[in-house]
Formats: structure tokens, C-alpha cells, sequence
């Protein structure tokens, strides 16, 4: 998640055709990456799928550090292989199908700025759920700054200690708890913020 | 745990469908118990803790993407209406940084909002009986993480002919094999006949798997709503009764 302030940064700041490219034709392509996951049901189509990906990926010079996002749901793909009975062929799939998925999402989030993809959302879905994305979007920024102080607190109190579970657990809690408070006091803040600057249940956008 | 971090087109589309469709029906029918003028003050805390679970499914406890999920919690703390709003959005983030598929997010919304409306629920119901925190807290932890990881085994039991046909189809189709209504009757005449695919051997992985975090993110709960309690009281609502 630390990665997220590296992907704005890429979406905002990033020169390549890709980035220059309009928000609606990168969703299009978005829906048909998703379309041809759900559709190509073979290992050859797929991997030809994802070589363009990742072609796309380093032609758009979009930061190293954000790779590792495209890998990390392979984590989670480990559990159908037991569902398979190891099948060499259904696990390339699901890890072909995978990749694939993250690799198309993160190129979208890593090229457009995110106020522009919920902007394009606000137009299909109702407002009161593109303000909520919005402002979640937001708020994950408030809070990694909060969790960043946090952490730095957490591992003066020792961490997590295999050797001490119960102290560890109880410090975990904490940082939650802490980080849970301090998040619900910056909203009530942002907020206020927000009245005094208009804010009627609908977030508005530059150009609107 | 029950988070179902399924990627695309694992799935039949059938599923995925409907739980889009229950998703919004369901979506539609709790957000008309949220009152109007309580929205725009209730929207920020929601965004707050929406991005709690997001922070926090992205928080290993311990290294094999142990998470907690913070949806109790966040539905103790929002109510059983916005709860449901915040997993939606949850689900759309963690979707957006491939945690999950786009496709799944109506089922894991519909999986997600079991855990916290019936966290909700129960806690409400625990406190009402035990009156005291910590046990009231653990039970309604433990046994909404228990419902809700029954509900993703149920739903990925549900796609058990999916895999089995995903298995097969190598050496039976092309590049592309696009179905909808056919998919159910094809599925069941292939599901007789295959035995590759292993649903126990996925439950017995997942279950004791998940003990360990219902148990654990339980705990964690009973020390954060203590730690709320002690800073925010008035958080809890604990006195009078808001849906």
C-alpha cells in the first residue's frame, strides 16, 4: 500500500503516450483486458496477453517499485492449487489470469490521475458512491501518514515478537486503535473543511 | 480470510452476475434506512474507516497475507447500512490494486458486509445479554469471520463445475470459449466425470487457516474497542440503539 503515493505520483507526473492517452480509452481498454480474461480460456492466449501488458508497462517507464504490485495476488492464487490437485496446466491459468488482472489495473491507476477515473466513474454510477471512493481514496493518504508515526511507535514498543505473542498482539491493537482514533478525528476535521467550502453530498470536479 | 482473492475469470459468469445484481438490491434496500440528513455528516467517517480496512488488508500480521479485515469494527462503528456502502468501496480499491478480481467485487461485497452487519447484530445482541465488552466483542468477531468464510467456501463451492470445465477445456477448445447460458448444463454432465477438482482438500486448508484469524482478529478487536472506549466512548453508541 506504501506503493500507492508511488503510483500517483507516476499517474500525475508520467510522460509516455500512454499517460497522454484519454482516461476514457484507457477504461475501454480496462473493460477489454477484463473481457479477454474472462473469456480466454488458454494458456498460450493468455501469456501473449500479458507480454503486451508488461510491454506496455515498461514502454510507459512507469516506476520499478510499482511492479511488485502486479505480483503480490499471486499470494492468493497459491490456494487453488490445492483446489486443482496441482494440475500444471489450471494453475499456469489462474496465475496467467491473475497477472494479467493486476498487471491491466495497475497500468490504468499508474497512467491516469485518480481524480479523473472517478470523475469518468460519477457518470455511470450514483454520486453518493463516487464521493465515498473519493474520499476513501483521500483518506488512505491521511491515514499511511498516521501508520507511517504509528509504525515508528509500534516497533519502539517491540513490534511483533514471536518469543512475547500477547504483548505483540496487544501493541497491534493499539496501533489500530490509535490509528482508528486519529483517522476519525482527521475526517470529523476534513469535514468541517469541506461545509465551509461548499460541500453538499457530491464532490464537484475542475472543469464541472 | 473471507475475503474471496479470486482474479478474474475464475468464476462462472452466472455467479458473478448475480452477486453484482444482489449486491445493488441488497445496497438499495439498507441505504434507505440511512437518513438523509445524517449522510453528508456520516460520509467522511465512513471514507475513514473504508480506508481503515483497506490499510489493514494490506497490513500482513503474519507472512502468508494474514490481514485483519477491520470489518466488524467498522461495522460496530458505522451501523449496519454504511457498512455495507464502505465494503462496496473497500472491495473497488483493493480490486483497483489487484487484490481480488473486478469481476467478484458484488460477491466479495455481499461476503464482506456479512461480517459486518452481522458483527453489528451481534455485538448489539452480546452486549445487550453479557454486558460486558470483551466477550461480547470476541463472540460477535468470531462468529461473523465464521459466517462469512462459510459464505466464500459456499461460493466457491458454487464454481466447482467452473474449474473442473477450466481444467478440461486445454486440449478440448481454441484460443477463446465464451459461454453464459449454457455454462450450468455443460458444467454438470463434465462434473460426474472429473474428480480433479478437490473441494475438501481446499476446505480442510482453509478452515483451520481461518480459526487461526477468527481467533486472532478477534482478540485484536476486543483490544481496539477497549481502546476506543477509553479515548472515544461516544463512538460505540453503546447507550441508545442507531441504525
Amino acid at each position: 500500500m506504501i506503493q500507492l503515493s508511488y503510483l500517483d505520483y507516476s499517474a500525475v507526473e508520467g510522460k509516455s503516450r500512454l499517460h497522454r492517452l484519454s482516461p476514457k480509452s484507457k477504461m475501454v481498454g480496462m473493460l477489454l483486458v477484463l473481457f479477454a480474461i474472462v473469456t480466454v480460456k488458454s494458456v498460450l492466449g493468455l501469456f501473449l496477453l500479458y507480454l503486451v501488458l508488461l510491454a506496455l508497462f515498461f514502454i510507459s517507464r512507469i516506476p520499478m517499485k510499482i511492479f511488485s504490485l502486479t505480483l503480490y495476488p499471486l499470494v492468493f492464487a497459491f490456494l487453488f492449487i490445492f483446489i486443482s490437485g496441482f494440475q500444471i496446466l489450471f494453475i499456469l491459468l489462474i496465475f496467467l489470469k491473475v497477472l494479467c488482472g493486476s498487471t491491466g489495473i495497475v497500468l490504468l491507476l499508474a497512467t491516469t490521475p485518480y481524480p479523473s477515473i472517478f470523475r469518468l466513474l460519477g457518470k455511470f454510477l450514483p454520486s453518493l458512491f463516487v464521493t465515498a471512493l473519493f474520499l476513501t481514496y483521500r483518506s488512505v493518504f491521511i491515514l499511511l501518514n498516521v501508520l507511517e508515526e504509528t509504525q515508528h511507535a509500534l516497533h519502539l514498543r517491540g513490534g511483533f515478537q514471536w518469543r512475547h505473542p500477547w504483548r505483540s498482539v496487544t501493541n497491534i491493537a493499539n496501533a489500530f486503535g490509535h490509528l482508528i482514533i486519529k483517522g476519525i478525528e482527521s475526517s470529523e476535521k476534513m469535514y468541517e473543511s469541506m461545509v465551509l467550502r461548499g460541500f453538499k453530498n457530491k464532490i464537484h470536479y475542475r472543469g464541472e | 480470510m473471507s475475503h474471496i482473492h479470486l482474479p478474474d475469470g475464475i468464476l462462472p459468469v452466472w455467479l458473478w452476475i448475480s452477486g453484482y445484481v444482489a449486491a445493488i438490491l441488497v445496497g438499495t434496500i439498507l441505504l434507505r434506512f440511512v437518513k438523509k440528513e445524517d449522510l453528508p455528516r456520516r460520509l467522511p467517517l465512513l471514507g475513514m474507516m473504508s480506508a481503515a480496512m483497506v490499510l489493514g488488508a494490506s497490513v500482513e500480521i503474519i507472512p502468508i497475507a494474514y490481514h485483519v479485515n477491520l470489518t466488524v469494527i467498522s461495522g460496530i462503528l458505522l451501523g449496519p447500512s454504511l457498512i455495507f456502502l464502505a465494503t462496496f468501496v473497500v472491495n473497488v480499491i483493493l480490486a483497483l490494486f489487484g487484490h481480488g478480481g473486478i469481476t467478484v467485487i458484488g460477491l466479495n461485497t455481499l461476503i464482506l458486509s456479512i461480517e459486518g452487519i452481522l458483527g453489528y447484530l451481534l455485538f448489539r445482541l452480546f452486549w445487550k445479554g453479557l454486558k460486558r465488552l470483551a466477550p461480547a466483542v470476541f463472540l460477535a468477531t468470531f462468529l461473523s469471520l465464521l459466517a462469512s468464510t462459510l459464505s466464500m467456501i459456499g461460493v466457491v463451492g458454487l464454481g466447482t463445475s467452473h474449474y473442473e470445465e477450466l481444467i478440461h477445456q486445454e486440449h478440448d477448445r481454441g484460443i477463446i470459449g465464451f459461454e453464459f447460458g449454457k455454462e450450468k448444463e455443460e458444467h454438470q454432465e463434465k462434473g460426474t466425470a472429473a474428480k480433479e477438482v478437490n473441494l475438501e482438500r481446499f476446505i480442510a486448508i482453509v478452515l483451520p487457516l481461518g480459526f487461526i484469524g477468527w481467533v486472532l482478529e478477534g482478540i485484536i478487536t476486543v483490544l481496539m474497542i477497549r481502546y476506543i472506549r477509553r479515548l472515544r466512548p461516544d463512538l460505540l453508541r453503546l447507550e441508545k440503539e442507531v441504525l
